[in-house]
């Protein structure tokens, strides 16, 4: 990272003035909290406290077996508290607007995952929190909108454009500039300084134990390691800590969707084009003329029009791999860890999955393949199961109504 | 100082509601290129930038010629272009300046780019000059940079709020235009967010430079009452 916030020339800090002693307090915070440890400390006692880290780093025997070639490996985040990885730099941040003296929380979700995390922590340490979701989002993850109510959020639904996380994201923005004493608690590596680059601070713990997990387990580091690419905080967080490690080859797995048609996928790095949006240049999935396009993925979680820009950046470099998924491959992949390992995976990861089950037959015998799986996949109910057994879902709701 | 969206509802009829601006006689047009997601603008300017770019599928050139043609028929006319970011990096920065410069437009805001960021530079080496949008709650010394940078148009958003939200002037303003014109005398002061009535207006004048109209004419122009509420908005 250079100055500002920039990765190469991408990242930095694109808002309204009115946001920019906001984020610079957020800023100044954030490079104070990373060397501080009593921070940190408190950091990784409440890590350990509610999500029970480490996270449990489980192999994959029989899949392994059945595909033959390398031997997989994935990384649970769906352990923890919440369900997904989102927590970690929920606790993160939540700690640090604490520490800044804020009272009020303002967070946007996709799957819920990021709001549902939110809620939780605000809750713990008696914030006030406000969440932003798409009405599409809230529609399809309503599970996790009643988990935030309970746990005393207020979610929003935003009618605006697409429902979808870009429309939270702005909404979630316009509150912020109405209210810059809150602190804007941003689910991803996106947007402007800082977040990006404290999100992945708070989720490298992810990749920091995988490496001891790894080597403990297969006296090596991992050869690939794989992640879905959303807006990138559950990549940021696995890829991190093998960014110098060469050997370690890196790929994010980008929503497919229904095809390469405009406005059927969600694969920025690999079909969008560089732009400036929501506070950060990047690639963004646009129409040609500067506007931002539509997205679709079966999970909420990766329907979104931008990356991280330090994945942008680092797909310039050619240090990160881009390949994608299709919404039809993850709901199959969701099925194969079910069925094989035991395993309910958030759609989300499936895609990162997916991915994995074409590379492993190339991989030799003594090949590492580590998979996140950022999510568990309960918070999907009413989607795989529509996917899956239609008719069963059918009933349920008939006798729900009676 | 008076604003709309350009192809909102239709290229020709956003120009011909330019043509009733300057007809009223407000000073200053601040017309807005559409873009598909204006992250600082409420409702009213979404919703009718949202129609254009989506059922007008109007593009920057679109804008430009639209542009071209008021600035043939009124050579004089102070005009002042907003748009974001987006839409002109997609453009190309520089391009958009020089479009600007033959057009006779000296000022342009865009609200998502922080003026002392790359891309604001590269504007800033062209003759089109940015318009900082500053709040109450901007720094002294983050404003005395700005001053020191040579700006010499400023918007001011009336409170804490997205555009067309219900009218306040916040406390603090006074100080920030004080600052404002200490340094530089010359330097002209907008207010904006929110004004929807004459006495709004009066109040607005009595501290800057313009009070700058936008969500309450789109409003008016989507209810067919644009003639009424500017009768009623004149001072």
């Amino acid at each position: 990272m250079n100055g500002g916030g920039y990765f190469g020339r991408y990242g930095g800090c694109y808002v309204p003035e009115v946001l920019i002693p906001a984020l610079e307090q957020m800023a100044q915070g954030f490079e104070e909290i990373k060397s501080d440890p009593v921070f940190l400390e408190e950091f990784y006692t409440t890590l350990r406290e509610i999500n029970g880290r480490p996270t449990a780093f489980t192999p994959l025997p029989r899949i392994s077996e059945k595909l033959g070639g390398a031997r997989l490996f994935m990384k649970n985040e769906g352990l923890n508290h919440t369900g997904a990885h989102k927590i970690n730099h929920c606790i993160g941040q939540a700690l640090l607007a604490k520490r800044l003296g804020k009272k009020r929380i303002i967070a946007e979700t996709g799957a819920g995952q990021h709001g549902y995390a939110s809620a939780a922590v605000c809750a713990r340490l008696g914030l006030d929190c406000t969440v932003y979701m798409g009405r599409k989002d809230y529609e399809r993850q309503r599970p996790n909108v009643y988990w935030m109510e309970l746990l005393g959020a207020k979610v929003v639904a935003v009618d605006d454009g697409s429902q979808t996380l870009n429309d939270a994201v702005i909404a979630a923005f316009k509150d912020w500039v109405a209210n810059p004493e809150s602190f804007y608690l941003l689910g991803s590596a996106v947007g402007p300084h800082p977040f990006p680059a404290m999100n992945t601070f708070f989720q490298k713990i992810v990749g920091e134990e995988i490496r001891e997990q790894c080597l403990t387990e297969t006296g090596k580091l991992p050869d690939y390691c794989l992640a879905c690419v959303g807006g990138g905080s559950n990549a940021m967080g696995i890829f991190y800590d093998f960014l110098d490690e060469q050997s370690v080859q890196l790929i994010g797995v980008e929503a497919g969707g229904r095809g390469m048609q405009p406005g059927e996928h969600a694969s920025k790095v690999q079909r969008g084009v560089e732009g400036i949006f929501e506070g950060y240049h990047s690639y963004f999935l646009q129409d040609g003329t500067g506007n931002i396009a539509g997205t679709h993925s079966v999970s909420a979680g990766l329907d979104y029009c931008g990356v991280s820009p330090i994945l942008a950046y680092l797909a310039d470099e050619k240090r990160i791999q881009f390949e994608s998924a299709s919404d039809e491959e993850a709901l199959a992949a969701v099925q194969m860890v079910a069925r094989e390992e035991g395993f309910i995976l958030a759609l989300e990861s499936a895609h990162a999955f997916a991915h994995a089950f074409k590379l492993a037959p190339q991989c030799s015998p003594d090949e590492v393949i580590v998979i996140n799986a950022s999510g568990r996949g309960e918070k999907d109910l009413f989607i795989t199961m529509r996917h899956f057994q239609e008719e069963s879902l059918l009933t349920y709701a008939q006798y729900l109504l009676k | 100082m008076s604003h709309l969206v350009l192809g909102y509802p239709t290229l020709q009829e956003s120009i011909a509601t330019a043509e009733q601006y300057i007809a009223a006689g407000y000073e200053i047009l601040e017309l807005q290129i559409p873009f598909s997601h204006p992250t600082a603008d409420g409702p009213v300017i979404t919703q009718a930038c949202r129609d254009a770019v989506e059922k007008g599928n109007i593009t920057v050139e679109d804008c430009l010629g639209a542009l071209a043609g008021i600035r043939e028929k009124y050579p004089d006319q102070e005009i002042i272009v907003m748009t974001y970011l987006n839409r002109i990096f997609a453009f190309g920065l520089e391009r958009f300046c020089l479009e600007m410069e033959a057009l006779g437009i000296q000022h342009i805001i865009v609200p998502d780019l922080p003026v002392d960021s790359p891309q604001a530079h590269t504007i800033l080496a062209q003759k089109v000059q940015l318009v900082p949008v500053l709040a109450a709650n901007v720094h002294p010394e983050r404003l005395d940079k700005l001053l020191g940078m040579g700006f010499d148009f400023f918007y001011l958003m009336s409170d804490f709020k997205i555009t067309g939200s219900t009218f306040s002037l916040h406390p603090r303003l006074q100080e920030v235009i004080e600052r404002i014109k200490t340094a530089n005398p010359l330097a002209r002061v907008g207010i904006g967010f929110g004004i929807s009535t004459a006495e709004q207006v009066r109040l607005v004048t009595t501290h800057a430079d313009y009070a700058i109209i936008g969500s309450t004419l789109i409003k008016a122009k989507m209810e067919g009452r644009l003639a009424e509420v500017m009768a009623d908005l004149a001072v």
